[in-house]
């Protein structure tokens, strides 16, 4: 496979993956805030710029971060690179560069949902809320996976775009866990901390509210919240669970047994799980979460710069 | 099978319909359709506009969810266009394209060996059938590949013929050859694949020849010339990339072939080898579908500026150590000025006499035919020799006084740069206005794509039909508002 081509698909997945996890969070964000007062305005949508990397631009375009000027710089903005709009471009002018080696099915589903979005009218859809417009995000990422499943054949194309996938995926959701807490847990009691609605929030977020209740049969828990999306190994939105799928992605590509490795991506994703395998939430709540999931990131980041290196650059030769 | 009635009154999409002073394809007289278009007349005279607009929609639903669609620069940002696509067919009797079919696959051969010749022994300067002068002054001949063996003695893999219908004679005659990276195939399949959807009755009443067999015959040919022979050839398919009008058929091709679709920046040339940037390492290619020009192939041959191409790889192709398709310097057997020379190569190198006949082609270069064309300037349509696409050309009838000054003088300026035509009345077919909403005659051409292997030619039955969707319009590029029709050839007797 070309070195190219794993990029572009490589990048494919994540951009779809980074679209679809901010439809989720803007759409629970929004409904969470009908039911609440207005001194939490505030308290709810900075962190969502937090999340995404963008507070400095964001403040050079908008003055306040409230709900509408929230919803248009992540769902529409052109000057927001990593904006949903933005994001399902970026994956259509990857698929498009690859689209020999993709399915025809997975082209034309990327495109027909590059399409949809583009119908949407940034102005009406602020005016209806967010959910439909996330709601098309959600079904259309939804979509393109089984698409992608269902007739890619699962060879070293599809690993990468697994990778992608999974990398982005723990990336956001170790982001999420980290803005939040930041946000809520550490804030004085009286705003944040024993708010229910907002842990709510957060498990709807990622589609994990259901799971929690079966798997804790308790009342909202701050820390239990936590434990979930950081070191659940079932949930298709924990970090670690993610992590499994990169680790196995990566091993399939190189053809790498468990055990060992065959580059510092590899080496780095192993390190990675081995902590979310054996660490307890309360020793990581004792360290402090937030170093603990820097740390994390820190990882995620150096495994997509040695992937990159590993498969995608070729150092010029004279 | 039931008879058809010879006349039939125009109704329906047809109410509007008046065939005009051409050719027309589907109507013998006003109200007499030809026998090979009456089934497909008698189907749509039935249809009600809205029904066929349903259809419409449809296909061009369908073109634009599949990314079929080129780029257009004129706004400086590039958006991406749908190539207009006309659902009404073109039929070409099967006796019509049986000498259609010779006479291109006689054409080829000729420019081949052509090419051949001027790139090898040179023996037709010797036999002074055409000046030596001529041929290296033309824009695209490579001295770079004098000398250069090409596998197997292929020049043109692949060949693109354009042919239009003399409204005068009513016969098919040659008006241009592209012999160098010749795109509009995969209109071809897809229209027929959108069409066979979208009008699956019609084929019921006909049996159309296939043409889908066209990547699994350009696959056997590129793998025939791999210096390396066997079976395991690695082929890939060179495109410009996706900012390239023609991407999207780049990557369709490559797809259909199964063969891998590069850009410059993934070869690398190493000890005269072309290489793939894989990620597992390096990857020896051997033969490369080219669509990049000549000029950008190589920055250490050609072009200096050009990030399109890979450098090193003239010397790799020199050594025979990688094959390419279509051969360099192709572009000096599809010159404007050559053209009025094939019939030439034809008698020469064939011995055979043309089957298929070319347009009248005055040469600037030649004094008598200089004196004529500045003389009838207003009535002649004159061609900048290397351009292609419609560019730099002058349509006399239709020019107003300024343009065709502006002509004379460049003309004078730079005679050997021009040729002339007389202007030929394009035959028209039955053609959907979507703005009038019915049926009216519009123009068009016809460019079927030939393989050539070195032994047989193969044409794929019928080509792409283009059609000049504006009323009275003779320009049929897609660049200038033209669009594409399914062609059908007809199994047997018509």
């Amino acid at each position: 496979m070309l070195s190219r081509i794993a990029e572009s698909l490589f990048w494919l997945s994540r951009y779809i993956e980074r679209a679809e996890y901010t439809a989720r969070i803007l759409d629970v964000n929004f409904h969470t805030l009908l039911e609440q007062s207005r001194d939490r305005y505030r308290l709810r949508w900075e962190p969502l710029i937090v999340m995404a990397g963008e507070e400095e631009r964001f403040r050079r375009i908008y003055d306040e971060a409230n709900a509408p000027a929230v919803f248009e710089f992540l769902a529409f903005s052109q000057d927001n690179p990593s904006s949903i709009m933005q994001c399902i471009a970026k994956a259509r002018e990857n698929a498009r560069t690859i689209r020999d080696c993709i399915s025809r099915e997975m082209w034309e589903d990327l495109n027909g949902l590059y399409f949809t979005v583009n119908r949407f009218n940034p102005a009406e859809e602020m005016e209806a809320g967010p959910h439909r417009f996330c709601d098309a995000i959600r079904f259309g990422s939804h979509r393109f996976h089984g698409v992608t499943d269902a007739t890619l054949p699962h060879d070293e194309g599809w690993e990468f775009l697994r990778v992608g996938w999974f990398i982005e995926r723990a990336e956001m959701t170790a982001r999420l866990v980290d803005v939040q807490y930041h946000a809520l847990y550490d804030a004085p009691a009286e705003i944040g901390g024993s708010d229910n609605h907002q842990w709510m929030a957060v498990l709807k977020s990622v589609g994990a509210y259901e799971a929690y209740h079966k798997k804790y049969h308790s009342s909202i828990d701050p820390e239990k919240v936590a434990e979930m999306l950081i070191m659940h190994p079932l949930h298709p939105r924990s970090i670690r669970f993610s992590m499994t799928e990169v680790q196995s992605g990566l091993r399939a590509i190189s053809g790498t047994g468990s055990g060992s490795y065959a580059n510092e991506a590899e080496r780095l994703t192993g390190k990675v799980l081995e902590r979310l395998r054996y660490d307890r939430i309360h020793e990581i709540f004792n360290l402090g979460l937030h170093s603990y999931l820097n740390d994390m990131l820190r990882m995620c980041g150096s495994i997509g710069e040695d992937i990159a290196r590993s498969y995608f650059y070729y150092a010029v030769v004279a | 099978m039931s008879a058809v009635p010879s006349k039939m009154p125009l109704q329906g999409l047809f109410g509007e319909y008046a065939a005009g002073p051409f050719y027309d394809e589907m109507f013998a007289a006003p109200d007499e359709p030809r026998p090979h278009y009456a089934k497909i007349f008698q189907k749509l005279a039935r249809m009600m506009p809205s029904q066929f607009e349903e259809r419409r929609k449809h296909a061009d639903l369908s073109f634009l969810l599949q990314g079929i669609t080129f780029t257009v620069y004129s706004d400086g940002r590039g958006t991406e266009r749908l190539f207009p696509f006309d659902l009404i067919p073109r039929i070409i009797p099967s006796s019509e394209w049986q000498r259609i079919d010779r006479g291109l696959a006689q054409r080829v051969v000729a420019l081949n060996l052509f090419l051949q010749d001027v790139y090898g022994k040179q023996r037709i300067f010797a036999d002074r059938q055409i000046p030596r002068a001529l041929v290296y002054s033309c824009k695209h001949f490579m001295r770079e590949v004098i000398g250069i063996e090409v596998p197997r003695g292929i020049h043109t893999h692949i060949c693109g013929i354009d042919l239009v219908r003399d409204s005068k004679t009513g016969e098919f005659c040659v008006l241009e050859d592209n012999v160098r990276t010749p795109s509009g195939i995969s209109y071809v399949l897809e229209n027929r694949a959108v069409m066979m959807r979208t009008f699956p009755d019609a084929f019921q009443a006909y049996e159309v020849l296939p043409v889908n067999h066209y990547p699994a015959e350009l696959a056997r040919i590129l793998r025939s010339i791999s210096p390396r022979g066997g079976d395991d050839a690695q082929i890939v398919l060179l495109t410009p990339g996706i900012y390239n009008s023609a991407y999207f058929e780049h990557s369709f091709l490559a797809q259909q072939m199964g063969i891998e679709l590069v850009e410059g920046r993934d070869l690398i040339v190493d000890g005269g080898i072309v290489y793939m940037k894989t990620i597992h390492g390096l990857t020896r290619v051997d033969v490369i579908y080219r669509r990049v020009d000549d000029e950008f192939l190589d920055s250490l041959t050609f072009r200096r500026d050009s990030v399109l191409g890979v450098p090193g790889l003239m010397g790799a192709y020199r050594a025979g150590n990688v094959a390419l398709a279509n051969a360099v310097g192709n572009g000096v057997a599809d010159d404007k000025a050559i053209y009025a020379y094939v019939p030439t190569f034809i008698r020469y190198y064939l011995g055979e006499d043309p089957i298929l006949r070319s347009v009248d082609t005055y040469l600037c270069s030649k004094r008598d035919d200089l004196a004529y064309v500045l003389e009838h300037l207003s009535e002649l349509v004159v061609k900048a020799v290397g351009e292609s696409g419609g560019y730099g050309m002058l349509m006399g009838p239709t020019a107003d006084r300024a343009r065709i000054e502006e002509f004379d003088r460049q003309i004078r300026a730079d005679p050997r740069n021009y040729i002339a035509q007389p202007v030929v009345p394009l035959s028209r077919v039955p053609s959907y206005d979507p703005a009038l909403e019915c049926i009216a005659g519009r123009h068009v051409d016809l460019r079927p794509y030939c393989l050539y292997d070195g032994e047989n030619v193969t044409i794929v039955p019928g080509g792409l039909t283009r059609v000049a969707l504006q009323a009275d319009s003779l320009v049929v590029n897609s660049s200038q508002g033209g669009g594409s029709k399914d062609t059908w050839i007809l199994r047997g007797e018509d």
